[in-house]
């Protein structure tokens, strides 16, 4: 028999429906390897859903092609190395909290692993601290994590954002002009590189003539591109990420915008320029590492290895996940203990091989902050390129040591355990 | 200044409208058949997809003229199996089976089309905007406005002229009394539930075109749409064009003024709107119109 609800009942069910949509799924680890009797455990919990689900995927791709590297070379310490996979969802730390301290009480990893979200690996990194459990950032770039809020247990593979934007800054004010119009991600990872760039810019002589903060996973941005041109900058810069960026750069050209206005950001990545049609991918970005470096030795058979596993070329992304969970393997073997204070003092200023560096001038972890300083790669993107992959075109590799500032000025000052 | 916020009024109008045709699709199925329809984000994701799978084909035009109803097609099997089994009971069961069924048509489109965004390009001479003053229009924008305008009007002219939509009106009033007098209720459910996600198939198609084609646009997408539903008032479809058109235009003018309460402009506008007017701005209390 068919009844209808009377029309309150249904009101408020429609309001409680909105509640519904924060809770969020604590289903077990996807294993993704098993064997051993007593395996070395490495816990992801990174995006696998939401608006980085791209760039998270891409991540545990690098995380899993590593981990059979290391297997194959006889594993940590002559152990088996099982992945454990958390989707920690895009944005919700509490998410990312509970399967971090689910990872650690539960599952006993020896490593924790993540988070593309700045505002989740900053949420993680202060579990990993109170619990004493070693750390890899792949992909978090805000600066707090190897600055300010720095823990000797915390590692990061991907540049700070001040980083990012002190390699870009140069050659926007140098070829684009001096006012500056910021379209950036209302949370952690945005407000630094903002900053970043804003600071970066204006030891260049450059201003910012006007911003708009975006809400994560803002749809439409006609209404802040419309605020951007009436600014009337002499660049736009995009520091929106994922499927923002995708959504924001799509509205710019459907606008015109880039005949009138120079169309840039201070972190451009492969993901979002491949959801973008031909005539999208546009402006100048800087990449932390790229796919099609000629002359470097390894990086065309770990981009041969990803494109058979795959079938499409590593991004940074897939990079950051691989060079993450090798550190994590070199750390151990290298300390020969899986003691996370063995394994950091390990790390101290530790150049990672050329086999896993993938870049011209190699890579290290700055003593003292444990972060990764290695290669920035500022260029354009293409609409085509030599290869139907090839969608970003590097004119200047950058050294990080001559843009990562010092150590004093990161403003890490680091506790070690007694 | 003043251009500025004119510009926006005029933008948030464009926006707005699309909110309301996929609010319009939920709220068809909502006022017949007492579903809260959360799945209909995944429909309007699957309906982009599908035009994107088309399209090399059937090119642009053929892509928007069949996706939407392969996408009714699917509503109609879903409808058949599944939603049709919860008529009557608590609407938290249809809730939660949609709410499932979101999950699941998301995680569905990146299992086959992949996580991360894919290219949707719709003609060139579309995508161009119309005068170099007025950037923010393009042919596409008012292409997609026209559109909207013409499903509207004939989704009243089916609600007011066709007996289906009489059927559909008078069952939203009374639905016991409906099938008294003789008229199939299952299969006037069925029908409306696949134009429902017509609607949402279309809007898909649409959605594609503007934005980055991912597997969670849908999802970034449905709550404007509950939203409009609420200021608009429950089971008023003038009313859901209403509220989608307002909160289209408060978030555009907010822009102007604080761009980072954009989003939370609508909730609050709802939140006001809720105090205020429980029932909405042109719904009726007591009844479903």
């Amino acid at each position: 028999m068919d009844r209808e609800p009377p029309q309150r009942s249904r009101r408020r069910t429609v309001l409680k429906a909105g509640l519904a949509v924060g809770a969020a799924q604590l289903a077990g680890p996807f294993i993704i390897s098993a064997r051993g009797e007593e395996p070395v455990k490495i816990g992801l919990d990174n995006p696998l859903t939401g608006t980085y689900a791209a760039v998270g995927k891409n991540e545990l791709i690098g995380c899993q092609y590593a981990v059979e590297q290391i297997n194959a070379k006889g594993g940590i310490l002559g152990r088996h190395v099982e992945l454990l996979v958390e989707d920690s969802t895009s944005g919700d730390s509490s998410t990312a909290v509970q399967k971090a301290r689910k990872l650690i009480d539960r599952d006993k990893v020896n490593f924790l692993v993540g988070n593309v979200n700045s505002a989740l690996a900053v949420a993680m990194a202060g579990v990993a601290y109170e619990k004493g459990v070693f750390m890899m950032d792949p992909g978090g770039h805000t600066d707090a994590i190897t600055g300010t809020g720095c823990h000797w247990n915390v590692f990061r593979i991907c540049n700070t954002t001040q980083t990012e934007a002190n390699a870009v800054a140069g050659t926007l004010v140098k070829d684009y002009g001096k006012k500056f119009y910021y379209i950036t991600p209302d949370y952690a990872f945005g407000h630094t590189l903002e900053a970043g760039m804003i600071k970066a810019v204006a030891a260049l002589g450059g201003t910012r003539v006007g911003g708009a903060l975006t809400p994560l996973g803002t749809t439409d941005f006609s209404s802040y591109l419309i605020a951007a041109e009436a600014a009337k900058p002499d660049v736009i810069i995009f520091l929106v990420q994922g499927d923002d960026q995708v959504n924001a750069l799509k509205q710019a050209v459907q606008f015109g915008l880039e005949k009138r206005v120079h169309l840039a950001g201070a972190q451009g990545e492969l993901e979002p320029l491949e959801g973008l049609p031909p005539e999208a991918r546009i402006g100048t970005w800087v990449f932390e590492w790229y796919w099609n470096q000629p002359g470097v030795p390894h990086v065309a058979e770990f981009v041969a290895a990803i494109k058979k596993k795959t079938g499409r070329v590593p991004t940074a992304r897939t990079w950051f996940g691989f060079a993450g969970t090798w550190s994590c393997a070199l750390a151990a073997n290298g300390a020969k203990s899986l003691e996370a204070v063995k394994m950091a003092k390990f790390l101290q200023g530790y150049h990672l091989p050329p086999e896993v560096a993938l870049m011209p001038d190699g890579a290290y972890f700055r003593a003292g902050q444990n972060q990764l300083i290695g290669d920035l790669y500022v260029g354009n993107a293409q609409a085509h390129g030599s290869a139907p992959d090839d969608l970003f075109k590097v004119t200047k590799v950058v050294k990080g040591t001559d843009v990562a500032g010092t150590l004093e000025e990161t403003g890490c000052k680091m506790t070690w355990p007694a | 200044m003043t251009q500025l916020i004119l510009f926006n009024v005029f933008n948030g109008l464009i926006v707005g409208a699309f909110y309301a045709l996929m609010a319009l699709g939920l709220s068809l199925i909502l006022n017949l058949s007492g579903v809260i329809n959360f799945a209909h984000g995944g429909f309007l994701a699957i309906g982009g997809y599908l035009a994107y799978a088309l399209i090399p084909f059937v090119g642009f035009w053929g892509a928007l003229l069949i996706a939407p109803f392969l996408t009714a097609f699917l509503g109609l099997i879903v409808e058949r199996l599944l939603i049709r089994r919860l008529y009557g009971r608590d609407p938290l069961y249809s809730l939660l089976l949609t709410f499932g069924l979101a999950y699941i048509f998301e995680d569905s489109t990146r299992f086959i089309w992949g996580a991360q965004s894919v290219p949707f390009q719709v003609p060139d001479w579309l995508m161009q905007p119309l005068s170099s003053h007025y950037f923010f229009l393009t042919g596409y924008r008012l292409f997609m406005v026209l559109l909207v305008a013409a499903a509207v009007a004939a989704l009243f002219l089916i609600l007011t002229r066709s007996r289906l939509g009489i059927r559909i009106r008078a069952g939203t009033l009374d639905l016991e009394t409906v099938s008294v007098l003789g008229v199939n209720v299952r299969i006037l459910r069925t029908l409306n539930f696949g134009l429902g996600i017509y609607l949402a198939g279309l809007a898909g198609v649409l959605a594609a075109g503007m934005l980055g084609l991912s597997p969670t646009i849908g999802t970034s997408l449905i709550m404007p749409s509950f939203v409009a539903i609420i200021v608009g008032g429950l089971g008023s479809l003038p009313g859901t064009l209403l509220g989608g058109l307002l909160i289209g235009v408060a978030s555009g003018i907010t822009t102007v003024f604080a761009p980072s309460a954009t989003e939370a402009i609508i909730y609050v506008m709802m939140g006001l709107v809720l105090l205020i007017r429980p029932r909405g701005l042109l719904g009726e209390e007591g009844r479903v119109q």
